[in-house]
């Protein structure tokens, strides 16, 4: 077809994701959605294959796919102009029920010819444990309202009987009620802009562009692979429950234009919500793939087509139903996406042409904590603490990692302001800044994370409680390139200043700087629910991102500023990158530094190995 | 004719090299790790304070026997197998 016409539909496909991602958040009324960026809208062809992956989680892309596909198979020849459905089960397509896939059909001219559909973190779904995240689940029947399809709107009007139903198993149905309106607005934006391109070009020629598209990233994404080397690399995650360990083993696998990730001897499905469905591996794998290697080519069904997973039935990252699962999505579905971006990543080093693109994991351990309770304006608040979002970068072969520089798996994920969380919650922030020492070490730093203090505020009933969940706090999880140390891992503790004895320092705990300054017992958690009550502070501190090279190769003078802008710690600058710097942080010994460096590359070389 | 097997390694006539000074990790097609100098250090205080997990990680280094470069590192349990990477010929 003409280059310029595909061209323009090709942009108009793009424009029109992004369009329905604005309404997504001038409805939504939560700030995981609005701030932290905790969505996706995908377009999809008429058999529910991917078209256009939009921004947001990009775990959702095939499983939104899945969810269309799963959608035509029920309703069959009952698919109308106007109709919505809801899906929101994780043995169906969903990864978790509290991300609730809205999919709408897109007729013309009386025929079915796409599928936009989206995604929220909803408010509630009326699981155990408020927002959704439910640490000691037993099964996926603890994890509230769950449905492998349901026709929440037809032909234009919201069916009352069903979305009155839905409210009525969840908690705050005044939010979930605008959750759900905002991703009907999404998808009506995402139909009007797909009709109003299907009239200006007619059906046949956008479909043919559709098809091209697809067609090209196919062809392109098998071009790239063929021009990688061919070989086999392995990664390993962890995950900590309450001293239980658990792991995802990936051996991803070249040859030619396939691309194979294969999770066998990962643990088998776990007595906690940390398991995942097969279809939310499929999309924990493809979120690092579409950015890393498919940064120049669209995201759709073609590059689907190239990849194959293997996926052992009753193992963590393919459970059966009714494992709990509900921790999923900061689980074995984001192990599964660090697996696979480390892997990856060493992939893309072993090629000259693509070394550039290599990539140390980014913020491996994304984590939930929802804080519930009633807030200082009487009402019962929910909501993330979206600092999650925040992340950090793994090191490039020529750059640093980003400090607090987000994700993979969502590249426009973001936190909210201190300010906003203070509003919502009866809650004050003693500190929130970026972590010394927390990004790995390597020529190449992983960037920072972050630390943050929450103490209660003006609370009705003293504070309130929280629900931490995700992979623990005793393994780093973003993973090193080259050599590079891998990120610092997480820290969750529960400070009890309450039952502290008076601090002798006369210093108010209320205002201290540092977790350090707090007066209380330190309690490490990272799993379960706990109250933040009184003077009690919850410590968070994340990850940092993966490092790369040998810290033996980091300029002397970057490690300097390192330890300047607090990045670094003077010893861990001397310990680890063999750097001597002087008390007052001015300037560092070259001679020493050289013999320290000598010293500490000597003391790699074990006896037996030096002969 | 030299081949890139990493940022650290790369294959020379037929054998996995240290980039840096040339030595030999064994033949290319085969795992290489065994070949390294390997220190097993604990994960906690591995590079400051933040390096507060469990006790029983660690962090295993991967050096040049010869001259000392870092190869490779990987977070492990000690009973771990170590994770291989192979470049097919
Ligand atoms: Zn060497």
């Amino acid at each position: 077809m003409d280059p310029i016409t595909f061209s323009i539909i090709r942009h108009r496909l793009f424009r029109i994701v992004d369009e329905a991602v604005i309404t997504l958040k001038h409805v939504s009324g939560s700030a995981i959605t609005n701030e932290g960026h905790d969505l996706m809208v995908s377009l999809y062809r008429a058999d529910g294959s991917l078209l256009m992956g939009g921004v947001g989680f990009l775990h959702h892309l095939t499983s939104a796919a899945e969810a269309c596909k799963a959608t035509i198979r029920r309703f069959g020849d009952d698919i109308n102009e106007g109709d919505v459905f809801l899906l929101n089960d994780p043995y169906t397509a969903a990864l978790h029920t509290s991300d609730i896939y809205l999919v709408a059909p897109i007729h013309h001219g009386g025929e079915l010819v796409a599928w936009s559909a989206c995604f929220v973190h909803v408010y509630d779904i009326g699981a155990t444990n408020p927002g959704g995240f439910c640490p000691d689940a037993p099964d996926i029947f603890t994890e509230g309202f769950s449905s492998p399809g349901i026709r929440l709107v037809s032909g234009g009007t919201v069916n009352r009987d069903v979305m009155d139903t839905m409210l009525n198993m969840v908690r705050s149905p005044e939010m979930v009620a605008l959750d759900m309106s905002s991703m009907i607005a999404c998808n009506n934006v995402a139909r009007e802009r797909m009709l109003a391109l299907i009239e200006k070009y007619g059906h046949e020629t956008v479909d043919e562009a559709c098809r091209t598209l697809i067609g090209q990233s196919e062809e392109l994404l098998r071009e790239r692979l063929r021009e990688l080397p061919d070989g086999s690399w392995q990664s390993r995650q962890y995950i900590d429950v309450k001293g239980e360990v658990f792991k995802v083993a990936l051996t991803m696998t070249k040859r030619d234009d396939r691309l194979v990730f294969d999770f066998s001897g990962s643990s088998p499905q776990a007595p906690y919500a940390i398991n995942c469905t097969r279809w939310a591996s499929l999309g924990g794998l493809f979120a690092p793939l579409f950015p890393l290697l498919c940064f120049d080519i669209t995201w759709n069904e073609g590059v689907v087509r190239p990849i194959e997973m293997i996926a052992p039935e009753g193992s963590i990252v393919n459970c059966t139903r009714p494992a709990p699962v509900s921790v999923a999505t900061v689980g074995a579905i984001q192990s599964v996406n660090n697996a696979a971006c480390a892997a990856i990543g060493k992939m893309l080093d072993a090629s000259e042409k693509y070394a550039s693109e290599a990539t140390a994991v980014w913020h491996a351990n994304h984590f939930a904590v929802f804080m519930f309770g009633r807030n200082q304006h009487g009402g019962e608040a929910i909501g993330i603490l979206t600092e999650t979002f925040a992340g950090s970068g793994g090191a490039r072969n020529f750059a640093d990692g980003i400090d607090v520089g987000g994700e993979i798996p969502n590249p426009i994920s973001r936190m909210a302001n201190v300010e906003t969380l203070e509003t919502i919650f009866p809650l004050r922030y003693l500190f929130r800044r970026r972590m010394t020492d927390s990004g790995g070490p390597g020529r190449y730093r992983g960037g920072a994370g972050m630390e943050i203090g929450l103490t209660p505020h003006d609370a009705p009933d003293g504070g309130l409680h929280y629900v931490v969940s995700g992979k623990g706090a005793d393994f780093p999880m973003s993973e090193g390139l080259a050599g590079g140390y891998p990120g610092a891992p997480n820290s969750y503790i529960w400070v009890k200043n309450n039952e502290a004895e008076p601090d002798p320092r006369n210093t108010d705990a209320g205002f201290s700087r540092s977790v350090d300054d707090l007066p209380g017992e330190q309690e490490r958690i990272s799993w379960g629910v706990f109250p933040l009550m009184g003077d009690d502070v919850l410590y968070v501190r994340w990850n940092g991102g993966g490092g790369y090279g040998d810290p033996l190769d980091r300029e002397p003078e970057t490690v300097l500023e390192d330890c300047r802008t607090g990045a670094v710690s003077r010893e861990t600058a001397e310990t680890v990158y063999g750097v001597v710097i002087d008390e007052s942080l001015s300037s560092f010994d070259p001679s020493a530094t050289a013999a320290r460096r000598k010293a500490l590359a000597a003391a790699r070389i074990p006896a037996e190995a030096a002969e | 004719m030299s081949r890139r097997f990493s940022t650290t390694l790369e294959i020379e006539a037929g054998e996995i090299c240290c980039r840096k000074c040339g030595h030999a990790l064994g033949p290319a097609g085969a795992p290489w790790k065994r070949h390294a100098a390997m220190t097993e250090i604990p994960m906690r205080g591995a590079a400051g304070v933040p390096y507060s997990g469990g006790e029983r990680v660690v962090l295993r280094r991967f050096a040049c026997p010869a001259c000392g470069a870092l190869l490779d590192s990987e977070t492990a349990l000690p009973e771990d197998p170590f994770l291989d990477d192979v470049l097919f010929d």
